[in-house]
């Protein structure tokens, strides 16, 4: 019988004569079956998984409290006002849209890149993504002011309003992609959560629990035909994920970039953009994951060896976002524009100084702590560098909206913006949904891919000899 | 090793009419041995046959004789449409002005082409990405005829081991090589570790009737709200539509000429806009309207030195008669005696001509064009006199000597603010052209200075009338429901 290599071995270390093993424990298939269906299948989750549950409704209870109100009432009862008519709404939107791209880069372009180490992480991440696009899709959508009217957003022909969509619109095609993401992101985690819905089907013990996975699993069997094309629509949708998610905050950027106000304007907007994405949801997934992996108990699974891989792209990406910081200015400068270089100086020495570089020490020095291995492999270092990183990571979104927008082409609308208690509750409201969510998730579906775990588990052309 | 069973575990008997034999189900320990037992299978000629694993085991295709999906070339098919469907949309939609009964709409931004590619890119993109995903999902589970919720493998308790850590072969009954004395025999050899039979149940297990009728009678309910929505939404009304949040159809606007709007909310009492009432709004104080600033004060007012600065500030000093209050004419300010010179004005023939052309369009209609006071108005208006349908008072002759002798600002501020029964010509005449028309009124005083006319009463007389011994008093503009007309284009009268 297969099984996984002993647990008191560290995998961080790299031996040239061997690949390090992926997962630890000394785990079988039917045993790592069991770590995983565990969580659904115990009687009760753990007390911290209840107390979570409890803030996150409560913040859940807020937002829809103040949603009520903001439709109500209308958008005045948030801070935006001429000439900032882009306040924390749409910061938010940037932030959690960029949050869900740390899930689509590990389950699909790891995953064509053949990077096996994702099979344990990628289902939570994927979980993680759909959820922040939830969160993301949320604030435009009640930023449009009057809801009631949000088809008039999608090409639905109607002779009551005769008009259609402008299709060369950044806002349009903002909607497009993230509507895209949205789906083709459900799609895909969907589609490699059946085999181990289908496992929960099978291993369940009560009529009910059979009748809804065995409806969610559509009857797989695990029928070799059925890999077959299984692997197929995987590899392809893999590869339709990958452009799809570097488009998409591509054209969340154009939103920004195609407009032509001093700070937006810039070529660098799309690259840049992409970069902090990746680098704000890798951080989002450490946060959730390794408290998760303690609650649940699944340390054999996601190994430290993942931990410290995803603390590398944090670097990584980190630095991008640094250089790209660094190369705004020059450009700003390089261009001769007045009021372009003028913008960039206000950023960092004007009014908003004090975000400027609470993005700048969260984003480009904190992380450098990874360097150090031992930072790289003590989970609560992790957790709190990356919390860190969405501090930064969300003022880095306050930053480019509010400081070009305080600061437009007229001296006399110059003015300073200040978010109401609206602004506020819904921001943190929107983590009561994600967390909701995802306690949700961790509770009734399989939060690590079984099936995919089982396939890169050292098997092949191996006898039984070699392991009893 | 071989524990065989011939029955599963299922309470209901597996034979007679009401069960039908579909194949044998062998599993085995590892995947590897699985794989072995497919390949030795295929060597026995046995071809309808599937494996069955809790993860994807390599090598198991060639084994069974499983021959690549048409699924890639499914998923190109239906990308290429996505990327027609989706030009084709963006360019009926807004680049043509119908899209069969629904109008397009073209957007004019700046003069940007209706239908550009790189802007008609992303959406594009985006389609073809999102119809490629739907058929990539659904191609695959339609090819492996999913969902399928009854399976006869399902009812094998043993079975369940599939999706956790059991490997399976199944080999059909209905294969030409299946032979039930010797398949037993053979799996056992390929490594089977246990078999079993499968069955499949032919026992009636339909919905009750009832279900179908409900699920029909709930298929149509749904479509009930979508049908209100669009025969209320969509179609022609003669009727007013319905109308969820009728929010924008009354709002706070503000009209020309009118008090500010009462935004009082509920009870509360009147609360106008603007404390002031007004609903147009003045100049804020100390502000300069884009455009407006006359620095150049001598230039706008025809006023030279101190005093045109508070001309302006008072909004320009009418002269224009009021009945009763004639006497009250303010003292004569220090005129302009020079024509101004800047970047907008210049003495030259090409500014003569612009004053020719204005004082043709505006002053001639009454002083005529040779400034001699027969414009056709007044001609008109001096016949409606002598019918005692009008109380004109005759346009001033620009020859007059009280006009020849009067330096060029004070004309200037003439046609700016109106004299006597002459209306004011500053909204109508910009600055500049007041000047020309000033120089143009010059140049006709100057031609005419010797010339001589034949007045009513067929004497010939000089044009330039020279100062008579005792001054007279021209009669005062009456105010006269049909002189309003005649006021308004123009006419020069009084006691100048």
């Amino acid at each position: 019988m297969a099984t996984t290599i002993d647990e008191v071995y560290n995998n961080t270390w790299d031996d040239p004569r061997e690949r390090s093993p992926l997962i630890t424990g000394g785990l079988d298939y039917g045993q790592v079956t069991t770590t995983v269906t565990s969580i659904a299948e115990s009687p009760a989750p753990p007390r911290a998984w209840y107390v979570l549950m409890a803030i996150s409704l409560c913040l859940v209870g807020m937002l829809g409290t103040l949603l009520l109100h903001l439709i109500l009432s209308g958008v005045g009862v948030w801070g935006n006002n001429n000439p900032t008519f882009w306040g924390w709404p749409i910061v938010n939107f940037v932030f959690w849209v960029g949050i869900g791209h740390a899930g689509t880069l590990i389950s699909a372009i790891l995953f064509l890149f053949r990077q096996n180490w994702r099979t344990s992480i990628n289902r939570a991440a994927e979980a993680m993504t759909i959820f922040a696009v939830i969160c993301a899709g949320l604030f435009p959508g009640v930023h449009i002011g009057r809801v009631w009217v949000a088809y008039w957003l999608f090409p639905i022909p109607t002779e009551h309003l005769a008009m259609w969509p402008n299709f060369r619109s950044p806002l349009l095609w903002d909607v497009f992609a993230v509507g895209t993401y949205a789906t083709v992101s459900t799609l895909f985690w969907y589609m490699g959560m059946l085999p181990d819905l289908a496992t929960f089907r099978d291993r369940a013990t009560n009529k009910w629990k059979r009748m809804i996975y065995g409806i969610l699993s559509l009857g797989w069997t695990g029928s070799a035909r059925a890999w077959h094309r299984y692997e197929m629509a995987y590899t392809i949708l893999a590869a339709l994920a990958t452009p799809l998610v570097l488009s998409v905050h591509t054209i969340v950027s154009f939103d920004f970039a195609v407009s032509q106000l001093p700070g937006w304007h810039t070529t660098i907007f799309p690259p840049y953009f992409v970069a902090g994405a990746i680098f704000s949801g890798f951080a989002m997934v450490i946060t959730l994951l390794v408290p998760a992996r303690a609650l649940f108990n699944l340390q054999h699974l996601i190994t430290m060896r993942h931990l410290e891989n995803m603390c590398k792209i944090i670097v990584a990406t980190g630095l991008m976002v640094g250089f790209a910081y660094t190369i705004e200015f020059f450009v700003a400068w390089y261009s001769g524009v007045k009021t372009e270089t003028q913008t960039f100086v206000m950023r960092a020495f004007g009014p908003y100084w004090w975000a400027y570089w609470t993005m700048f020490t969260c984003n480009v020095f904190i992380p450098q702590l990874f360097w150090f291995k031992k930072v790289r492999t003590t989970p609560w270092a992790m957790v709190v560098i990356c919390i860190f990183v969405n501090i930064g990571m969300w003022f880095e979104r306050f930053v480019i909206t509010v400081t070009s927008l305080c600061r437009d082409f007229l001296p006399s609308s110059w003015w300073y913006f200040r978010p109401t208690y609206v602004d506020i509750g819904m921001f943190i409201g929107s983590f009561g949904l994600f967390m909701t969510l995802f306690l949700l998730f961790c509770r009734f579906l399989p939060v690590v891919a079984m099936a995919e775990v089982k396939s890169i588990m050292p098997h092949e052309h191996e006898h039984e000899e070699d392991h009893h | 090793m071989t524990q065989s069973t011939s029955h599963n575990s299922h309470s209901a008997p597996a034979t007679g009419p009401t069960s039908r034999l579909v194949g044998i189900l062998a599993e085995f320990s590892t995947p590897d041995q699985l794989v072995d037992a497919c390949d030795q299978a295929r060597q026995a000629g046995i071809r309808r046959m599937d494996a069955y694993s809790p993860f994807p085991v390599h090598g198991i295709d060639p084994a069974i004789g499983i021959t690549r999906t048409r699924l890639p070339f499914l998923v190109l098919a239906v990308g290429l449409s996505g990327l027609f469907v989706a030009m084709g949309l963006q360019y009926a939609v807004n680049a043509t002005d119908s899209i069969g009964p629904f109008p397009g709409y073209p957007f004019l931004i700046s003069g940007k082409p209706l239908f550009s590619l790189p802007a008609n890119i992303p959406v594009t993109f985006e389609v073809i990405v999102l119809s490629s995903a739907f058929a990539t999902f659904l191609g695959s589970l339609a090819l492996n005829g999913l969902p399928k919720f009854a399976n006869p493998l399902h009812r094998i308790a043993r079975f369940r081991k599939a999706t956790n850590n059991g490997f399976f072969l199944m080999i059909e009954a209905e294969d030409p090589n299946y032979n039930p004395r010797t398949i037993r025999n053979q799996l056992e050899q390929w490594g089977a570790q246990s078999l079993e039979e499968v069955h499949l149940d032919l026992t009636d297990h339909k919905l009750p009737s009832f279900v179908r009728m409900v699920f029909v009678l709930l298929l149509a309910v749904c479509t009930l709200p979508p049908a209100i929505l669009y025969r209320s939404l969509g179609e022609s009304n003669t009727v007013p539509r319905l109308h969820f949040n009728p929010d924008m159809d009354w709002q706070y606007k503000s009209q020309a000429q009118q008090v500010a709007p009462d935004i009082a909310v509920g009870d509360e009492e009147e609360r106008p806009m603007f404390r002031d009432l007004r609903a147009m709004r003045g100049e804020v104080p100390g502000t300069v309207i884009r455009g407006q600033l006359r620095d150049d004060r001598a230039f706008y007012t025809g006023i030279s030195g101190a005093e045109a600065g508070l001309a302006l500030n008072a909004g320009g000093a009418s002269y224009v008669s009021i009945p009763n209050a004639q006497d009250e004419a303010p003292a004569e300010p220090d005129w302009l005696t020079q024509f101004p010179s800047n970047e907008k004005f210049a003495v030259n023939a090409q500014t003569m001509q612009r004053g020719k052309q204005r004082f043709d369009i505006y002053c001639a209609v009454c002083h005529g064009t040779t400034g001699e006071g027969n414009g056709m108005v007044n001609q008109r208006a001096l016949t409606l006199n002598a019918l005692g349908r009008a109380s004109w008072v005759n346009a001033k002759s620009l020859h007059d000597y009280t006009v020849v002798d009067q330096p060029v600002g004070r004309i200037y501020d003439t046609i700016t603010n109106g004299r006597g029964s002459m209306g004011p010509y500053r909204s109508q005449i910009t600055p500049e052209d007041r000047w020309a028309i000033v120089l143009y009124v010059k140049a006709l005083q100057d031609s005419l200075a010797d010339a001589v006319a034949e007045d009513e009463e067929g004497k010939w007389v000089p044009v330039r009338t020279t100062p008579p011994a005792p001054v007279t008093e021209a009669e005062p503009a009456a105010a006269d429901a049909t002189t309003t007309e005649a006021e308004t284009t123009e006419a020069s009268g009084g006691q100048n």
